[in-house]
């Protein structure tokens, strides 16, 4: 019986090889936890923001400067991704050691024109601790004389000022706490939050006992300067899901070392919520621009979540570590998102798998449904569906007209695929045309699988009817909504890039589904009367 | 108390019923991959190979006019088919029953359907051309098969009125396992497909009696067009079938078969094997075939 002598050797090698591909990323991804402490609550995934600044001027000829500031990357925030579309504008950045200062400018303009720009902004929370025996310390370096100093909306040395100063703070030499509570307590709760976007310096908000947050922080700073603390006004945004066009103002008092932050509008004492972002520090204005140009912005915020950074930086730091191969690939300019795709096709593939041979769908072709969804991501699910079912539609209707003509299969295939880039061109035109951004980025679906998709479907109605190709479409597109979740989630792409040696892990679940002989759930379906048996 | 007993023997009944279904799985990993070698696969995916090594085996088939692979040799089509009425264009490598004509007779310089579809010879030209580009294939390039139409004894005639009516037997080691007989319907315009609407008529083995029938899933007893009872018969020639069959399964490397085999009025002729046979035969025959494999294989071991 040689034949099964073989088929014994074939089954020792294969609960080998299973063993292996089970064992060796259970003993690796152990060793990384326990051995060199891996940090597993990186992998839980932290919102990020991109904001979206569209500013618009209507031009009648004459020459139109922008003026405003550019939020920097600190300690507490980070600017990445920024995209500039400056339209007919140039673009002038410059930094200085406190704010960036973007300008942008065009001679004779007409008509409406606009300037966007757009970055990711991830921020953290801080919250400061002040000690309770800190004094107010007499003198500071020279270089924060600015910040003690009286400005014109900032009028410290007012006697109404300086009057009621000494009625919050009526104790001689205060303790640095002590009187930064009563300052920050008397503002929030005595001063009424008037929702008001103009200018208002320190003097008028006490007068009138309202301001909105510019008279505030100029209140605030003008009370901390008095009593020798340094303050600086802080102008930002508060960026919630959604578009806005106002902006906020808080401040700043430098406290051993450290500029901590108060905004007496929220309630925030020495803390500023991870959602505040930082544009200019100073008695600024944002916007600046030529006069009677209709100026109008707005800030379009959409909230996001994304793997920690510090986690996956800290990851390509220590030894043993995959993640030093990101740096390689970087280096030969391949992106990491790219590496990303890459690692969690291994896992659409497996979804697809699961639902093929143990549900039972059928799909078009089984990679399919796991490059269209990595091809979705660029665009979101819901497009990403939208977009392959138009593929479909369009292939099929061109096969109908195509067919009628009578023309030979390749010819017709190629003009199949024609029409397909061509829809994908007007879809994306269309999507920049109507503000539609996420569609726009259609023409990123790879052009590849829109050409297999193409022909697959276009065979499959012509041999086995437009029944069957509804009939598939339908359940490849349940496959590709499952892939969407499992290779878009944050977790799981954290956990791959931490540790790919889980991807044995998936060659172990299909060693073991590939010899899976159970009856598919369609199966109980399908043969249910011959299962359930005739009532008897 | 009784209730419970009743419905766990309901159960035992379904576990054992459903053990008994050869599932899409266990069909591919047990029997078409472990029997039938990849490398053997053409010999029943392209028609041409087939028709050659079982002719040479003494396995009678419908009788070859012509085959075309290339566009050059459309330039005589004309020619090549005066003197044909009664023939089947098919591809040498389609499945399902796609890409097939069913020429019955002449009309005038044209060619009359089955279905009474007149074909001019552009028409036929371009279908053979579509054949060879691969259109009804999954290989790109293809091979038209131009062959004598098979006559349907009476009786299959009458269990069948609508068009050529076949018999699939499943082999597995040389030893057959379950049968049908797939009778077309209007549903299913004149294609022996049950995905398409044919009716499938259960065969017992030992007797060639038909048991069961089912049309679009649900069981039936009379043919949904003609009315006509179709249980209860038995399919002519059916030792002469089963021999067929085995001779069939006898003169190939493929250990696990669907073989379709249609009754002329003369004796059975075999129209194809097939290496990955449906499993839709298990609900027309009301059982699955598990059990009937099984015993199969440890017949064959016993060899």
């Amino acid at each position: 019986m040689a034949g099964s002598h073989s088929g014994g050797k074939k089954r020792a090698m294969y609960i080998a090889v299973l063993a292996i591909m089970v064992l060796l990323p259970i003993g690796v991804t152990m060793y990384k936890l326990y051995v060199l402490n891996y940090p597993l609550a990186g992998l839980i995934p932290e919102p990020v923001y991109k904001v979206d600044l569209s500013m618009q001027v209507d031009g009648h000829g004459e020459d139109i400067g922008i003026h405003t500031y550019l939020p920097k990357t600190d300690s507490r925030q980070s600017i990445e991704n920024e995209q500039n579309s400056p339209g007919i504008f140039a673009t002038e950045i410059k930094s200085d050691a406190l704010n960036r200062e973007a300008s942008w400018k065009a001679e004779n303009v007409h008509g409406q024109q606009g300037v966007n720009y757009s970055y990711v902004v991830h921020a953290h929370h801080v919250r400061y601790n002040i000690p309770a025996d800190l004094r107010i310390p007499d003198a500071y370096p020279a270089s924060l004389a600015p910040y003690l100093a009286a400005e014109p909306g900032i009028q410290k040395d007012d006697p109404q000022i300086e009057a009621e100063l000494r009625r919050i703070v009526p104790v001689e030499k205060p303790a640095m706490l002590d009187a930064l509570t009563r300052i920050h307590r008397h503002l929030q709760d005595d001063l009424a939050n008037r929702n008001f976007s103009g200018y208002t310096d320190a003097l008028t908000a006490l007068k009138l006992g309202e301001a909105s947050c510019n008279g505030k922080s100029r209140l605030f700073a003008a009370f901390a300067r008095k009593l020798n603390i340094p303050a600086r006004l802080v102008g930002g945004l508060i960026m919630q899901q959604g578009s806005k066009r106002t902006t906020h103002q808080w401040v700043e008092v430098y406290i051993s070392g450290h500029w901590v932050p108060f905004d007496t509008i929220n309630d925030h004492f020495a803390e500023i919520p991870a959602n505040f972002l930082t544009f200019y520090y100073g008695d600024l204005v944002l916007f600046k621009h030529t006069a009677n140009v209709n100026f109008q912005y707005t800030f379009n915020v959409t909230k996001k979540l994304m793997p920690q950074r510090e986690a996956q930086a800290a990851l390509s730091q220590s030894v043993l570590n995959v993640a030093n191969f990101y740096a390689f690939f970087e280096s030969i300019g391949i992106p990491q998102n790219l590496l990303k795709i890459l690692l969690m096709l291994p896992l659409g593939a497996l979804v697809t798998v699961v639902f093929r041979n143990v549900i039972g769908l059928e799909t078009f072709g089984t990679f399919l449904p796991a490059l269209i969804a990595s091809a979705a991501r660029d665009t979101g699910l819901l497009w990403g569906i939208v977009g392959f079912l138009a593929i479909i539609m369009v292939s099929a209707m061109v096969r109908r007209a195509l067919d009628w003509l009578q023309l030979l299969h390749s010819p017709k295939m190629a003009i199949m695929l024609t029409t397909v880039v061509i829809v994908m061109m007007a879809i994306t035109v269309g999507g920049v045309h109507f503000g539609l951004f996420e569609l726009a980025h259609m023409t990123l679906f790879p052009i590849a699988i829109l050409a297999i998709t193409a022909e697959r479907v276009a065979l499959m109605e012509a041999e086995q009817g437009a029944l069957k190709v509804v009939r598939i479409t339908f359940m490849t597109l349940i496959v590709i909504s499952a892939c969407y979740a499992v290779m878009e989630s944050f977790f799981l792409q954290s956990l791959i890039l931490a540790f790919p040696e889980l991807l044995l892990l998936v060659i172990a679940l299909n060693l073991w589904l590939g010899k899976w002989i159970g009856i598919r759930v369609m199966e109980f379906l399908r043969f249910r009367r011959l299962i359930m048996g005739a009532p008897a | 108390m009784n209730a419970l007993k009743k419905f766990l023997v309901r159960l035992e009944g379904v576990r054992e019923r459903a053990g008994a279904v050869l599932s899409m799985n266990r069909r591919n990993l047990h029997y078409i991959y472990t029997r039938n070698e990849r490398r053997h696969f053409p010999l029943a995916d392209n028609k041409l190979i087939a028709k050659e090594v079982l002719m040479a085996a003494g396995v009678r088939m419908p009788v070859t006019f012509r085959t075309y692979g290339y566009f050059y040799q459309l330039g005589s089509l004309g020619r090549d088919l005066e003197r044909y009425s009664d023939f089947v264009i098919k591809p040498a490598q389609g499945s399902g029953g796609s890409g097939i004509i069913v020429i019955v007779g002449r009309k005038g310089r044209d060619w009359v359907g089955i279905s009474g579809k007149v074909y001019t010879l552009y028409d036929l030209k371009k279908h053979i051309s579509d054949i060879i580009f691969g259109v009804h294939s999954f290989d790109l390039g293809d091979h038209a098969i131009i062959e004598s139409r098979i006559t349907q004894h009476p009786d299959m005639q009458e269990l069948s009125p609508l068009g050529l009516a076949d018999v699939r037997i499943i082999m597995c080691d040389e030893v057959p396992v379950m049968s049908m007989t797939r009778v077309p319907s209007r549903q299913s315009e004149g294609k022996a497909n049950l995905h398409q609407g044919a009716i499938g008529v259960s065969i017992d083995i030992a007797s060639g009696m038909t048991t069961q029938a089912q049309f679009l899933g649900q069981p039936i007893d009379r043919h949904p067009d003609s009315g006509i009872p179709l249980l209860g018969r038995t399919v002519p020639f059916w030792p002469e079938v089963i021999g067929l069959a085995l001779r069939a399964a006898r003169a190939v490397p493929l250990k696990y078969l669907g073989v379709d085999i249609s009754i002329s009025p003369d004796g059975p002729q075999l129209l194809e094997i097939n290496v990955r046979p449906g499993l839709e035969i298990q609900n027309v025959n009301g059982r699955g075939m598990l059990p009937v494999l099984e015993a199969a294989e440890n017949g064959g071991r016993r060899d």
